[in-house]
């Protein structure tokens, strides 16, 4: 090993940002091992340099779920379902043609949000100093920062391409689009880190994949925003903020001794524990709700109590927790994930009886 | 370097059992931080005073962890002694412990250098924060490394850093650049003081004769144990904890005991990997560190090379 495999740079440093995008003149990949006064003007990471050889091997599939963060996509795949199931049942399918351009819109922009997401944490240091529950491709090295910076670029501008003719198709949607973006700014200006570490950034992303995407797929259809659909985003984006709550909640310590500020840390791990069990009876108070006004009672009754039965081992590791470093952490994510992929679950067989009702009426 | 640490004088006689507390706890000790200042004082030239008060302090600070560590944890021993607070009782083990820690502020102040005792305080609160968090992780037999890595970098890994960074402290050098290459030299020693301190526990390296599998039996999965079971079921993982031997735990790897060591030396040098390129990382920043110092201050770099032999290791560093 050569002596020259681990650098040192201080923030003033030119090299520092360079190195930080996987850049070196000689080649080898810098990846950083550490890193000290975040976000403070001395912030100093050392990084080890990475010939090919050196940096783990791992096949493309894997690579690719969790460069893109395949598992998550159901967050912007189940409201597009719901949305098209809903107007096809309501015979409002106004604009096939738009809302096929939208879904592709959409998976390539939440594929080129997910891999700026990434890219923001890593140069800002939220992804250096907490410890990760999954591989992140950029430290592992197995791409560079400003690759995967070029790629989300290249998904966002192909989304927006494909999104023009909608515009065009559906003007109603620049509205729609024009307050996104608006977001967006406001909470890249306000927050220091990235935009999902701070209380504002908790509020943007519970807009952002809950009522404005809704929104935005309903408009794209050519279809006006109805009371359904905008409770289906705030119920979705609740329960979207929930899996956030129970991901900051996981790096309590580290985010906290990184200065990083969300609901978790201005809480602490006591109280944090009681609003993670608030917010969970909060999102099952408004699926009661979503389910009394816009679904069957039998479907109320039922699909409740699936989620209360899915709750009860959450709770209980929940109360089981008495670390905020230790193994029952991994535990809980699991959990939350569950009861997550369940409310889909649900809302996915809702949808298709909704559908199988609506094929039966007209054949 | 030969720092008077304690001395009974320096307490109140009319508290009964205090000196005969610390006469028995200050007499075992190796006194390995407060060597570590003299390291770091003497090429820094420090005033021999100033050089006394910093080993002082540093190993009241250590001592007091101890008095409450062996309460926190139940220990029975501590250098192979009855437990002060065995011997005497919890609440006097908690106030002598609190008393040191009183002491320290009293003789800093004394000092005069605020900066110093605002750091001292920072550390203190580390090792506090340490204690608090690791008590939450006893029982947690799932732990992982990285985990424990935050525990023993407020725990262990802050105590280090003081004694590399006080020094320079007495001596009015503030430069937040040599600090941060300080504080990361002081947290690798502490991690790799920590980690070979572990593997103690698993009869590696064990020349002292430390009690095996005392911290598994203690409900605490260590970083060794962390970084085997990362690698085992979860039925593995039950069999492990409930190893009273080394030969039943290794008979977790294979039936065959040869090839349970084999397996077991294996994971032994998969740790030791890991760790040398801590030391490579160390190394590294001496020599960025070097380049911070002048004339004979650049004997400090002769004196801390040595000590990832001497703590990791655990062997004496070859000429």
């Amino acid at each position: 090993m050569s002596a020259t495999r681990f650098q040192t740079i201080k923030k003033s440093d030119p090299l520092f940002i360079q190195y930080l995008w996987g850049e070196s003149q000689s080649g080898a990949r810098p990846v950083p091992i550490e890193t000290f006064n975040l976000g403070l003007p001395e912030e100093t990471v050392t990084f080890e340099f990475l010939t090919r050889d050196q940096i783990s091997k791992v096949n493309f599939l894997t690579f690719l779920s969790h460069f893109i963060k395949l598992n998550s996509f159901t967050l912007v795949l189940m409201p597009l379902f719901f949305v098209l199931t809903k107007n096809f049942v309501n015979d409002r399918y106004n604009d096939p043609f738009s809302i096929i351009l939208a879904a592709l819109s959409m998976i390539l922009l939440y594929a080129g949000l997910n891999i700026r997401n990434d890219v923001v944490d890593h140069l800002s240091g939220f992804d250096r100093v907490n410890i990760a529950f999954y591989p992140k491709p950029i430290l592992k090295g197995w791409i560079t920062a400003k690759t995967a910076s070029r790629i989300s670029w290249t998904l966002m501008t192909g989304s927006f391409l494909i999104s023009l003719p909608i515009f065009i198709l559906q003007n109603e949607l620049i509205r729609v689009v024009t307050g996104v973006i608006l977001l967006i700014i406001m909470s890249q200006l306000v927050s220091k880190n990235s935009y999902k570490n701070t209380l504002l950034g908790e509020m943007t992303l519970f807009l952002l994949l809950g009522p404005a995407l809704v929104a935005g797929y309903q408009v794209s259809m050519g279809a006006g925003i109805d009371t359904e659909v905008l409770s289906f985003g705030v119920l979705w984006g609740t329960a979207s903020v929930f899996l956030i709550h129970i991901n900051n909640f996981s790096h309590l310590v580290t985010s906290a001794q990184a200065r990083i500020k969300n609901s978790m840390t201005n809480m602490g791990f006591d109280n944090a524990k009681k609003f993670i069990i608030f917010w969970w009876f909060l999102l099952l108070g408004m699926w009661i709700g979503f389910h009394w006004f816009f679904m069957p009672l039998l479907n109320t009754l039922l699909s409740t109590l699936i989620l209360i039965g899915f709750s009860v081992p959450f709770l209980i590791q929940l109360k089981k927790i008495k670390s905020p470093l230790g193994s029952e952490l991994r535990h809980l994510r699991k959990e939350s994930v569950k009861i997550f992929v369940m409310i889909a679950f649900i809302f996915f067989v809702e949808n298709l009886l909704s559908i199988g009702t609506k094929l039966n009426w007209t054949y | 370097m030969d720092y008077k640490i304690y001395s009974a004088q320096d307490f109140p006689a009319y508290l009964p059992k205090l000196n005969l507390l610390y006469d028995e706890l200050f007499s075992g000790g190796k006194g390995f931080r407060s060597y570590l200042v003299g390291l770091v004082s003497e090429p820094l030239q420090v005033d021999p005073q100033v050089q006394n008060l910093l080993g002082q302090t540093i190993e009241f600070i250590h001592n007091a962890s101890l008095l409450h560590d062996d309460l926190v944890d139940r220990s029975h021993l501590r250098r192979g002694k009855k437990a002060a607070w065995l011997k005497y009782t919890p609440e006097y083990a908690v106030l002598a412990g609190d008393y040191l820690l009183a002491r320290v502020m009293v003789n800093l102040s004394n000092h005069g250098n605020i900066r110093l005792v605002q750091y001292t305080s920072e550390i203190i609160s580390d090792l506090l924060e340490g204690e608090w968090l690791q008590d939450s992780l006893v029982g947690d037999f799932f732990v992982k490394i990285e985990q424990l890595d935050r525990v023993h970098f407020l725990k262990t890994a802050s105590l280090f850093k003081w004694c590399l960074r006080a020094p320079f402290i007495a001596l009015n050098k503030y430069e937040a650049e040599l600090h941060q290459i300080l504080n990361e030299l002081g947290s690798i020693l502490g991690q790799l003081f920590q980690r070979s301190d572990d593997l103690l526990d698993f009869n590696i390296r064990n020349h002292e004769g430390k009690a095996i599998l005392g911290d598994l039996k203690s409900g605490y999965l260590n970083s060794f144990g962390a970084f085997m079971t990362s690698e085992m079921n979860k039925a593995e993982i039950n069999q492990f904890i409930k190893s009273q031997t080394l030969e039943v735990m290794k008979a977790i790897f294979s039936s065959d005991s040869a090839n349970a060591e084999t397996i077991f030396q294996k994971k032994v040098a998969a740790f030791d990997a890991i760790n040398s390129n801590l030391i490579e990382l160390y190394h590294h920043h001496l020599v960025t560190l070097e380049s911070m110092l002048v004339g004979p201050e650049k004997k400090l770099i002769k004196n801390l090379s040595p000590l990832t032999e001497i703590l990791y290791w655990r062997r004496k560093p070859q000429a």
